[in-house]
């Protein structure tokens, strides 16, 4: 009866998924418009910040305008595939724990963390993802442009800028099967990952480290953009290792949570 | 000789929750220390169920139905025992084991709500890598059976919850599988929608494929299970032939009666009353084992000038209390 292998499957199954979620979404077209617009707009709210401070004559030491708009850019562009793609794991959990709507999900033959993925498209943020072309176009026009090489590293750190975002989105999943009925999560991840909207050099030395040994966040938008700008900076190795052992620790931590699923009364 | 397709041995379940008081101060102190206390779903049941049984799973609410239904379709971790499903250890071999079973629950939708069942049924079709042809040709045959080839198409929320029922039992159906699920299927049904469910469900299981069906209600039994299993608080409390539990309980009836006249004292051998809802109206318990209900029927039709008579099976609750009365006779013995 089951007549493909597990990959293909996999694969056939996420496309289907995103053309449900497409037809679904399209059944409240006003609604998919206007949260577009609402999400861009909550989106430029970083890059207005740094267009008035620059406009009215202070700036980050060290730091022109276009370059921070630049890493803010590929923050929002990060955040651009991440939100539609797979980030929405988040609330689909969430949802579904309260509702006790992960057991549908898991009688699937397909691993639990794609299920949740690929149940999750959201095509409202996909317009994160154009504010994030758009401004990321204007900072490279004011910028001088980079060699093959920085191109090469700088797309290899925003692969990894994603693997963070997907390492947190499986934490905040793995936290929605036990701490059930907790929007709050999604405010603790806005906070936290605010600081990698600016120039590392503005922090103090502790966060810093924080933000590039302990949870490197420096990869949602500061080192990907100081690889294109020419300014390397010595903690970028620590911020490899680390991202991928927070990879590794997520997958391990959801895998403990999920045992801890007790679904809802019958 | 029937080969066994479930082995279920000492399976136990412990949920850890939590107890709050009703009043604001309970509230606030709630804030900051929870008193945890541990509930035991399953009390270590065990037993085995065939290929192609028909089984029905009773019990009352909270009773461990569900529970045990999660465990055994992978979707809940036990606390401890074994249970090997078609060679699988459910949610250890989570994955693999899932292609060979279906499930409907009665209380949580397969479909796509904002879209017709159909684009569903191929989003399981690429789930579970069904070959087009076979798909095509089940899902007519299923569409056939459940008389729905006419609202596959139109989204699932404008459909009635009949006709989304049997929309979930071919979301079930379509990969196939040996062993189904089904958890209150038939919840908020009406007659027609029922009848035809049940007609489905025997059409299937006589092609080999295996039922656990788990209800609080009698009369899906009925229809459909040779052997029944009842749990309450955790233990299985009767393993048998749907003929011996009718033979512990089937001699009890609930009667619901109202007359024209006010109803006085009731003079019949094995009724007990045991609410007088109205001047005019009784709920009354008759033990047929006393007086048949053929005469039961003739002596109050003598006494009474009848407006309504309801005769149901006990509930479930009744059932159970009747099978421990019954027990404990028999250790008396």
């Amino acid at each position: 009866m089951i007549a493909e292998n597990q990959f293909i499957r996999g694969v056939k199954a996420h496309f289907q998924a995103i053309k449900a979620a497409l037809a679904g979404r399209m059944a409240y077209r006003g609604d998919f418009l206007l949260s577009t617009i609402i999400m861009l707009m909550a989106e430029m709210f970083a890059p207005a910040i740094t267009f008035l401070i620059y406009s009215n004559g202070a700036s980050f030491p060290g730091w022109g305008i276009y370059e921070v708009l630049l890493i803010q850019s590929i923050f929002m562009m990060a955040r651009g595939i991440a939100f539609p793609f797979f980030f929405g794991m988040v609330w689909n959990t969430l949802s579904r724990v309260r509702e006790g709507t992960l057991d549908i999900l898991l009688i699937k033959p397909l691993g639990l963390v794609h299920l949740i993925i690929m149940t999750a498209f959201d095509c409202n943020d996909i317009g994160k993802l154009f504010g994030g072309v758009l401004l990321f176009a204007i900072s490279m026009k004011h910028l001088p442009f980079p060699g093959f090489m920085q191109w090469v590293q700088f797309l290899l750190l925003f692969i990894l800028s994603l693997v963070m975002l997907f390492a947190f989105a499986l934490i905040m999943s793995a936290l929605a099967i036990v701490w059930v009925g907790n929007s709050r999560i999604f405010e603790m991840f806005s906070a936290v990952t605010s600081f990698s909207q600016y120039p590392l050099s503005i922090f103090s030395k502790p966060i810093q480290t924080f933000i590039t040994v302990i949870i490197p966040l420096g990869l949602l938008g500061f080192f990907p953009a100081s690889v294109l700008l020419g300014k390397y900076s010595p903690q970028i190795t620590a911020a490899i290792v680390s991202s991928i052992f927070f990879l590794i620790a997520s997958f391990w931590f959801f895998k403990k949570m999920v045992r801890q699923y007790t679904s809802t009364g019958g | 000789m029937n080969k066994v397709i479930i082995r279920v041995k000492d399976l136990r379940k412990t949920y850890k929750t939590y107890k709050r008081g009703e009043s604001f101060k309970d509230t606030v102190k709630s804030l900051f220390a929870r008193q945890s206390i541990n509930l035991d779903a399953l009390k270590g049941i065990s037993f085995e169920i065939e290929k192609g049984e028909l089984l029905g799973f009773l019990g009352p609410n909270g009773a461990g139905k569900s529970t045990t239904l999660k465990i055994l379709t992978g979707i809940l971790y036990p606390t401890s025992g074994d249970v090997y499903a078609m060679g699988y250890v459910p949610w250890k071999d989570r994955k693999r084991y899932v292609t060979n079973i279906g499930a409907v629950f009665g209380q949580k939708s397969q479909l796509l709500w904002d879209i017709p069942p159909a684009d569903a049924f191929y989003m399981n079709r690429s789930i579970y890598g069904i070959a087009q042809k076979t798909f095509k040709n089940t899902l007519n045959d299923m569409t056939d059976l459940l008389d729905v080839g006419d609202h596959i198409h139109r989204p699932t929320r404008q459909l009635s919850l009949g006709e989304r029922m049997k929309c979930e039992f071919i979301m079930a159906m379509l990969h196939r599988p040996s062993i189904v699920f089904l958890d209150e299927p038939t919840i908020g049904l009406d007659i027609l929608s029922r009848e035809k469910i049940r007609q489905f469900i025997l059409e299937m299981n006589k092609s080999g494929v295996t039922f656990i069906l788990t209800t609080h209600d009698l009369s899906d039994i009925e229809h459909l299970a040779k052997r029944v299993i009842i749990v309450n608080h955790g233990d299985i409390v009767f393993d048998n032939s749907l003929d011996d539990l009718r033979r512990h309980t089937g001699n009890i009836k609930l009667i619901r009666l109202s007359s024209h006249d006010e109803i006085g004292d009731i003079q019949i051998r094995g009724v007990e009353v045991t609410e007088n809802l109205s001047k005019y109206n009784v709920e009354m318990i008759l033990d047929t084992t006393q007086t048949g209900l053929n005469e039961f029927v003739r002596q109050i039709g003598i006494q009474f000038r009848l407006s309504d008579l309801i005769i149901e099976e006990p509930p479930i609750e009744d059932m159970i209390k009747e099978l421990y009365l019954d027990r404990e006779a028999e250790s008396k013995k």
